[in-house]
């Protein structure tokens, strides 16, 4: 329609309403809106005047709200689309990834009204798939209200989508100017225009006059709302539509301003269904051609979330990487400890088989024999009771030193040359970093502790594994003496593991700090890990037992 | 230390002859480091370093260096089972290190069975080739014949030099991509008890992003 209706449009928005009134107590009897007429104030055929009310009422209210029609085109349609618009929008990021049609259920907010629109949106477009034949029927449906809806909804059919595309671009821009919040704060009170319409229009008197300026409100509203919109009227079949409105008065009277109504009432329905319905798939779309500048605020918003989602599980991934750095069972893997335990695994259950096979193959007696000689080694390789000796270093031997005799001495009934180079020099390396390092915070302590723990740990299970493989080819074996010695090295290198956690809780202790929690936490952890490399190192050990039993049987 | 990204760890273990140059050959793979002398291996020395192959996936390679020494033979040969890939190492410069190749190759497909790990053969010492025999050293295993039984058996084949890295990287990669290509073929996977194939800490993925456009996309086709 043409913009220079607007000049009608004052009166229009006053007549409309009473039509209104009237289409839908006639439009009762149809049964497809009569769910939704129910919440209605006016239990009429809902889905038309649900339209036409979603649509004039904008304008109802507008005229509420300010008073003066003039300012009606700036203000009402802008607002009016706006909400929607951003109903939409808020609908669309929620549910993006659903599908139109579910997308439906959630909008309970709006009430019966959508799920009304929704019907009526249906039927039409069912109704535009028919033929041009159907199409001149249209027209003469128009004297039947019922009939209209299909009719308009054959021409929005065609150019919903543009409309729409064009609608959202202008509501949007409008939004951006004013701020999201205030528009989704608008939006939540979207239904409450339409029901300040219907009661205009029940109040106000309408004349036939004023319903066929109506329906040249309407198009002002449209137009307003978007310049691009009216492109989309001109190919709309209005002038037939016009044309039977015209009819309608002469003949019906009555009747055809109930046509005029419906009509209007499509509109707005249409309107309002395209915009919301619609919208999910036009939004991505102009959202992907770049062209709706107001859905950029909402994607950059939604990017920004994005972002920060991916910060903070970016910051959890860190934290992770951050705590295995102190897990022991990590490092205690890195340092191979894990794998020399394994090997270690291997040869033991390599040399049961065997043990197991000479068991077979021995006589009755003798299998006795060897059941209480590899019985008499795992009473030897018993860990003593916690027999204090001091075995303080000597005033003139650094620690390392001393460990390293500690364990040459234990271990020399082995009659084996084992390397205890490394787990010696990693001592000094642990000793040197506590000395030179005074203001640790506690947490590089505790990182270090537990890797210093792993790190001897794993160190000590070579020792066992190294010390198993070159029992198994010796070539004279001394059960008693072997089991003694690694009894005795087991026992040194529980103290050494322990040692090394004495010397991390003491350091850490001496560290003045603000989170005394933290920091009895961490020692608690480190006293923990201590015991953890105990059993690590026991666990060596106990596989070591065939290795020395097979040489006994 | 390793650094702990990666998507799988694949266990690789070299076996050969004593003092072909396993140790060396892993030394340098690992450490990019050449020692001139070194001390003969006890039952197995780890070693450790991550890779990528062909598509960007991270492989941590643990890698079983086994001792050549044949009184060892009877420990080692308890270390194969967990192995998805045998690198047959041989020195180009001593005709029986080659020699031995097919015995050991026997030896690894009985104790890794059912498993099929990839074989790879690899000759060490290149580069004591041509050097005018200053350490008795010449060529007594040709790259000819090497390659023959090479493809007889269906094994890669490599020649390397740990002193110059010459292709010591390339031995590596080469049985590692072919594991890669086998899982992803199917014929290989991750098994529970057995640890030939083991998975690896997850990189972090993009995956939600990519989810997000795909569905954009689609959803504009309605």
């Amino acid at each position: 329609m043409p913009s220079s209706d607007s000049e009608d449009f004052e009166s229009a928005d006053e007549g409309s309403p009473e039509t209104d009134k009237k289409v839908r107590k006639k439009r009762t009897s149809s049964s497809h809106y009569s769910d939704s007429n129910s919440q209605e104030t006016n239990t009429g055929d809902k889905v038309t005047a649900k339209d036409n009310s979603q649509k004039v009422n904008v304008e109802p209210n507008v005229e509420a709200k300010t008073d003066g029609w003039d300012d009606f085109d700036i203000d009402c349609p802008v607002e009016n689309e706006k909400l929607t618009k951003v109903k939409e929008t808020k609908k669309l990021t929620k549910e993006a990834d659903k599908p139109q049609s579910t997308g439906w259920d959630d909008f309970d907010d709006w009430g019966n009204d959508d799920a009304t629109a929704t019907t009526a949106v249906t039927t039409e477009k069912t109704q535009t798939d028919k033929s041009a034949a159907d199409i001149k029927e249209l027209t003469d449906r128009l004297a039947s209200a019922t009939s209209k809806n299909s009719g308009w909804g054959w021409g929005w059919g065609v150019d919903s989508l543009l409309s729409t595309a064009s609608a959202g671009i202008t509501t949007l821009t409008s939004q951006v100017s004013q701020g999201i919040s205030t528009v989704l704060e608008t939006g939540i009170g979207a239904p409450d225009p339409e029901e300040l319409a219907r009661i205009n229009a029940k109040t106000t008197e309408n004349t036939e006059q004023k319903s066929s300026s109506e329906h040249k409100s309407i198009e002002p509203s449209v137009v307003q709302e978007k310049e691009q919109t009216s492109p989309n009227e001109g190919s709309f079949p209005f002038g037939s539509l016009f044309s039977g409105v015209t009819k309608f008065v002469e003949t019906t009277g009555t009747k055809v301003i109930a046509g005029g109504l419906d009509t209007l009432e499509t509109i707005g329905k249409k309107t309002m269904e395209v915009l919301q319905d619609g919208d999910p798939g036009l939004a991505k779309k102009r959202a992907m051609l770049g062209l709706d500048p107001g859905e950029k605020p909402v994607l950059s918003q939604i990017l920004r979330e994005a972002k920060a989602k991916a910060d903070e599980e970016d910051k959890i991934r860190e934290e992770k990487r951050e705590a295995k750095e102190v897990h022991y069972e990590n490092l205690f893997d890195d340092f191979e400890g894990l794998v020399h335990l394994e090997a270690l695994e291997m040869l033991s259950k390599q040399v049961n088989m065997r043990i197991e096979e000479r068991l077979r193959a021995a006589e009755p007696e003798k299998k006795q024999d060897i059941k209480e000689t590899m019985q008499q080694v795992v009473e030897l390789c018993e860990i003593p009771e916690d027999e204090e000796d001091d075995d303080e270093a000597p005033e003139h031997q650094s620690k390392p030193d001393a460990l390293h005799d500690r364990l040459q001495t234990a271990t020399q009934d082995l009659g084996l040359k084992l390397q205890f180079q490394p787990i010696v020099k990693q001592y000094t390396d642990v000793l040197a970093w506590l000395s030179s390092n005074s203001n640790l915070n506690e947490k590089a302590v505790y990182k270090r502790a537990v890797s210093s723990l792993a790190q001897a740990t794993a160190l000590a299970v070579e020792i066992y594994h190294k010390t198993a493989e070159m029992l198994l080819v010796k070539t004279r074996r001394s059960t008693a003496d072997e089991a003694d010695a690694m009894t005795q090295m087991t026992v040194v290198l529980t103290k050494h593991v322990g040692e090394l956690a004495t010397l991390f809780t003491a350091n850490m202790n001496s560290i003045e700090t603000d989170n005394k929690d933290q920091v009895n936490t961490y020692i608690t952890n480190i006293f923990l890990e201590s015991g953890n490399s105990s059993t690590y190192i026991q666990n060596a050990f106990q596989l070591t037992l065939p290795i020395l039993q097979i040489g006994a049987v | 230390m390793v650094d702990p990204i990666f998507d799988y760890q694949f266990r690789l273990i070299l076996i050969g002859d004593s003092t072909v140059g396993k140790s060396s050959l892993l030394k340098y793979f690992t450490e990019g480091k050449f020692a001139e002398l070194s001390d003969p291996t006890v039952g197995v020395d780890f070693f450790a370093r991550i890779i990528e192959v062909q598509d960007g996936t991270r492989i941590k390679l643990q890698l079983w260096d086994t001792a050549g020494q044949e009184r060892f033979r009877s420990i080692t040969k308890s270390y194969y089972r967990n192995s998805v890939g045998a690198l047959l190492v041989y020195d180009v410069c001593n005709r029986s290190s080659f020699e031995h190749i097919p015995l050991w190759m026997m030896e690894a497909k009985r104790h890794i069975e059912p498993h099929r790990p990839v074989f790879a053969l690899v000759g060490c010492k290149i580069d004591l080739v041509g050097t005018d025999n200053k350490n008795g050293a010449r060529r007594e295993v040709s790259c000819e014949e090497a390659r023959m039984f090479a493809e007889e058996n269906g094994l890669h084949h490599v020649e390397t030099s740990a002193k110059t890295g010459l292709n010591v990287e390339e031995a590596f990669v080469l049985v590692a991509q072919e594991v890669y290509n086998r899982i992803q073929t199917g014929e290989y996977k991750v098994e529970d008890g057995w640890d030939g194939i083991k998975t690896g800490f997850n990189r972090p993925n993009g995956m939600d992003f990519n989810l997000l456009e795909a569905e954009t996309v689609q959803s504009t086709c309605c």
